[in-house]
């Protein structure tokens, strides 16, 4: 898509874009009830050709992706292309279906449509194929895993936590989850910062936002402190304790996270 | 003929007749005076540039807050037009996002987001009309502003039509379907007026459907010409897809504004990505002219040379960021070219001759994109198969949020350098399909976003392509909005923290700031008026004008 990927339509909804008729409001083109009916005189009379799932068989293309489906109206369109046929691409006239079953079939082709379109959520499989002893070499070798981690410590039982995508996903971006490191605990992701002005001592906190001109965080006694910035003054050092795995993006490859993956599933 | 020699006279006589009872004219589109900004681009070549220099490095220190317009998507008092239902009354109106790059004519400044139009006097900030749309449906993710023709505004809508509005008080003349809501096509772009073209174009790859773009009839709406951004059997560019069925929902959405050259009398489109987009196994091929910049004849609707950045593109990446117009003297050469230059979603910038199409330059403007195994001899990258999406996930940089994106970037003719706003960021891509399943749109596949690093602003070098300097923004932020550059020696942008921000061209060195209620969701652009320079930008659901006082 172009603006903004599927899957974050609902986030772009609640943070960025504003007002969003969401595209199932304008759906409601087809009657649930009518899908199964609709699917018992599709299979017989069309299935040969289009399948019986309707995503295209035997010389029918996909109705899934078909712009006469989309287009339809309530069977409206499909009736005529049904009665009709469409004899100049091969497919006969169908003279004998009733109104209401041309009816029962839309509602049945416009689910298809919808499920089509619905798919994008699903979780792979299995996405295990990497091998575990190189994935074991990988964690305490050229991954550095084991700088902060162990199979006996924070990590232990981890696999019995996470589905393997989840397992996947975290080490790789381990913000969106996890308590990160050895021995865990509350705040053990957090980044901190260190501000040390011209002239007076430095001052350090967990890190609540930063930008070119501004620097906020709560120092050790709960107190949010902002701080304005001008260039290199005050000095600001920021700390982020994940750091070794936003590291691990630039020179990690496809077969060195599938084996990490196929090592850290055994940790169960 | 005759009839035919009369159209064509007319059509040259455009720009004589226009005045007489109209505001803006072709002459004036073509070359933008200071005081206004006629276009979404404010100019044909999408440079975002302005040589005005009021605001320059010495005194932008002193820039301050004109006044602040805040919209309201509340109909009350609103012209109303529209197909759709009536809004149920009392219903919560929605929130407002400027995404549009207000259009400044004589005084007044014309902009639009979903399902609304405004028009609001340059000089206070102050709502002159407002226009509310009852739409049908659509995804209402933004609306990139409005076109201009003498008298006359368009715009287009979530639900897929054109309207125009008189551009004195805001009442509709007419409006035109251009796609079918219910095949998920949603339009945001910005109308483009050429003489008496007034180009078109829509997006929406939720289903897989055909993209075109099309030109219509300033004054009656009506067709006049079609280019589908996809072939049909026979037809060039067949050949990169293996069969009818394929091509024709192979999608290609055409939903940014082009840019023109009146002296080529060329435009130059980018399209969108291929459809199904990720998994492209019913699509093998290239997939022309998807996820490509093309060149038409604005006349005829004619194609004359085609650069496709994404072959065969299986991350979401439209090519739909600006195509740069400029002139300049490569390095080995001592002609000036007439150039092309973009910075594509997938992390490849690319200069090309803009009158031949023919590449000059390529290179990985992102020093983390890794799903290209190198470059062809024409300059298109060579995706590796291996970063398609896998049953076992692939790691790619960028994800389909892109390197770079729909917001303006600005091209700087006294520094030579292309200015962006870019992005390092990693996704995950999953297969999920099972064997033999047939794929649709989305489906078959899972894009599962990593934590990157963050947003610069960042400069390149046209003639070698290389990064001049970059400016991450702290803490992961990103970039905010498009861009402007000025012959002030400025550079605008704003940041990750709801903030405009000026910049040195030369060096990406902050000169100054100032703190908005909301990130920057437009471009910034200027124009003078009474002898003052004002910088607007559009922030949320509000709209800060500055000058010098």
């Amino acid at each position: 898509m172009p603006q903004l990927s599927k899957p974050h339509l609902l986030m772009a909804a609640a943070c960025v874009f504003g007002a969003v008729v969401p595209a199932s409001a304008q759906k409601g083109t087809y009657d649930p009830a009518a899908v199964p009916r609709g699917k018992e005189v599709f299979g017989p009379a069309c299935g040969f050709c289009h399948g019986l799932t309707a995503r295209g068989g035997d010389g029918g293309p996909d109705l899934a992706r078909s712009l006469f489906v989309m287009g339809d109206d309530h069977g409206k369109q499909l009736g005529e292309i049904i009665k009709n046929g469409r004899p100049n691409n091969g497919m006969p006239a169908f003279p004998d279906i009733t109104p209401a079953q041309v009816s029962d079939m839309a509602s049945f082709l416009h689910e298809r449509v919808e499920a089509a379109r619905n798919r994008e959520s699903a979780t792979p499989p299995n996405i295990i194929v990497g091998d575990a002893k190189a994935g074991l070499a990988y964690f305490n070798g050229a991954g550095k895993c084991s700088a902060c981690h162990s199979a006996t410590g924070d990590l232990q039982g981890i696999a019995a936590k996470y589905e393997p995508v989840a397992l996947q996903d975290r080490f790789l971006s381990p913000r969106a989850g996890g308590r990160g490191g050895r021995g865990g605990g509350q705040n053990r992701t957090a980044k901190t910062v260190k501000v040390t002005p011209a002239t007076g001592p430095a001052v350090t906190g967990t890190l609540m936002s930063v930008s070119d001109f501004a620097v906020t965080m709560r120092d050790s006694e709960g107190n949010r402190r902002t701080f304005t910035r001008d260039g290199d003054v005050p000095k600001v050092e920021i700390t982020d304790p994940l750091q070794a795995h936003y590291d691990l993006l630039r020179r990690i490859t496809d077969a060195d996270i599938h084996n990490l993956t196929a090592y850290l599933v055994t940790l169960k | 003929m005759k009839i035919r020699h009369l159209i064509l006279s007319i059509a040259a006589c455009g720009a004589l007749i226009v005045p007489a009872f109209g505001q803006l004219t072709q002459a004036q589109i073509q070359k933008p005076s200071p005081d206004s900004w006629p276009t979404y681009h404010g100019d044909y070549y999408g440079r975002h540039y302005s040589p005005l220099t009021q605001i320059n490095q010495t005194n932008v220190k002193h820039l301050s807050l004109a006044w602040v317009a805040r919209m309201s998507a509340n109909t009350l008092g609103a012209i109303v037009g529209g197909e759709g239902p009536e809004p149920k009354a009392g219903a919560p109106a929605g929130g407002v996002s400027v995404k549009s790059i207000p259009l400044m004519v004589n005084g007044v400044l014309y902009f639009s987001t979903p399902d609304h139009a405004w028009a609001v006097d340059a000089r206070t900030g102050k709502e002159i009309w407002h226009y509310f749309w009852k739409t049908q449906g659509g995804l209402h993710i933004g609306n990139r502003g409005m076109g201009m023709y003498g008298n006359w505004l368009y715009f287009e809508t979530p639900d897929d039509y054109i309207i125009s509005l008189d551009a004195k008080t805001g009442r509709e003349r007419w409006h035109k379907k251009i796609a079918d809501v219910k095949a998920e096509y949603f339009s945001t772009m910005a109308p483009l007026v050429i003489g008496n073209h007034v180009i078109v174009g829509m997006g929406g790859d939720f289903l897989d459907v055909p993209g075109w773009l099309e030109s219509r009839d300033p004054e009656t709406g009506e067709i006049q010409w079609k280019w589908f951004t996809t072939p049909r059997p026979g037809e060039p560019g067949a050949e990169t897809w293996p069969d009818a069925f394929s091509m024709e929902h192979g999608g290609g959405m055409p939903w940014q504004p082009p840019t023109y050259d009146p002296e080529l009398n060329l435009l130059y489109v980018p399209t969108g990505n291929a459809n199904p987009v990720f998994i492209g196994d019913s699509r093998k091929g290239d997939n022309l002219y998807t996820s490509s910049i093309v060149a038409l004849n604005p006349d005829t609707g004619k194609m004359k040379w085609y650069f496709q950045g994404s072959p065969h593109d299986t991350h979401d990446w439209d090519a739909t960021e600006v195509p740069i117009l400029f002139d300049g003297v490569i390095p080995g050469e001592t002609k000036t070219r007439k150039l092309l230059a973009q910075a594509h979603r997938n992390g490849m910038f690319f200069l090309l001759d803009r009158e031949t199409g023919k590449n000059l330059l390529s290179t990985q403007f992102s020093d983390v994109a890794n799903w290209s195994l190198g470059f062809k001899p024409n300059g298109q990258p060579i995706p590796n198969p291996m970063k398609e999406p896998q049953r076992a996930g692939a790691l790619v940089s960028p994800g389909s949020n892109g390197a770079t994106n729909w917001p303006a970037p600005s091209f700087s003719p006294d520094s030579g350098l292309f200015y962006m706003h870019s992005s390092r960021n990693y996704a995950m891509f999953y297969r999920t399909d099972t064997p033999g399943e047939a794929i649709a749109a989305y489906g078959g596949s899972s894009e599962h976003r990593v934590d990157g690093f963050g947003g610069s602003l960042q400069a390149i070098d046209y003639k070698t392509g290389k990064t001049k300097w970059i400016h991450d923004y702290p803490g992961g932020a990103g970039g905010a909005g498009g861009l402007l550059s000025t012959a002030g020696k400025l550079l605008f942008a704003g940041d990750g923290a709801q903030n405009i921000v000026a910049h040195d061209p030369a060096t990406g060195k902050i000169l100054w700031h100032a703190g908005l209620t909301a990130g920057v969701s437009n471009a910034p652009e200027t124009f003078m008026l009474d002898g003052h320079q004002y910088l607007l930008v559009g922030a949320g659901d509000s709209l800060y004008a500055f000058y010098l006082q």
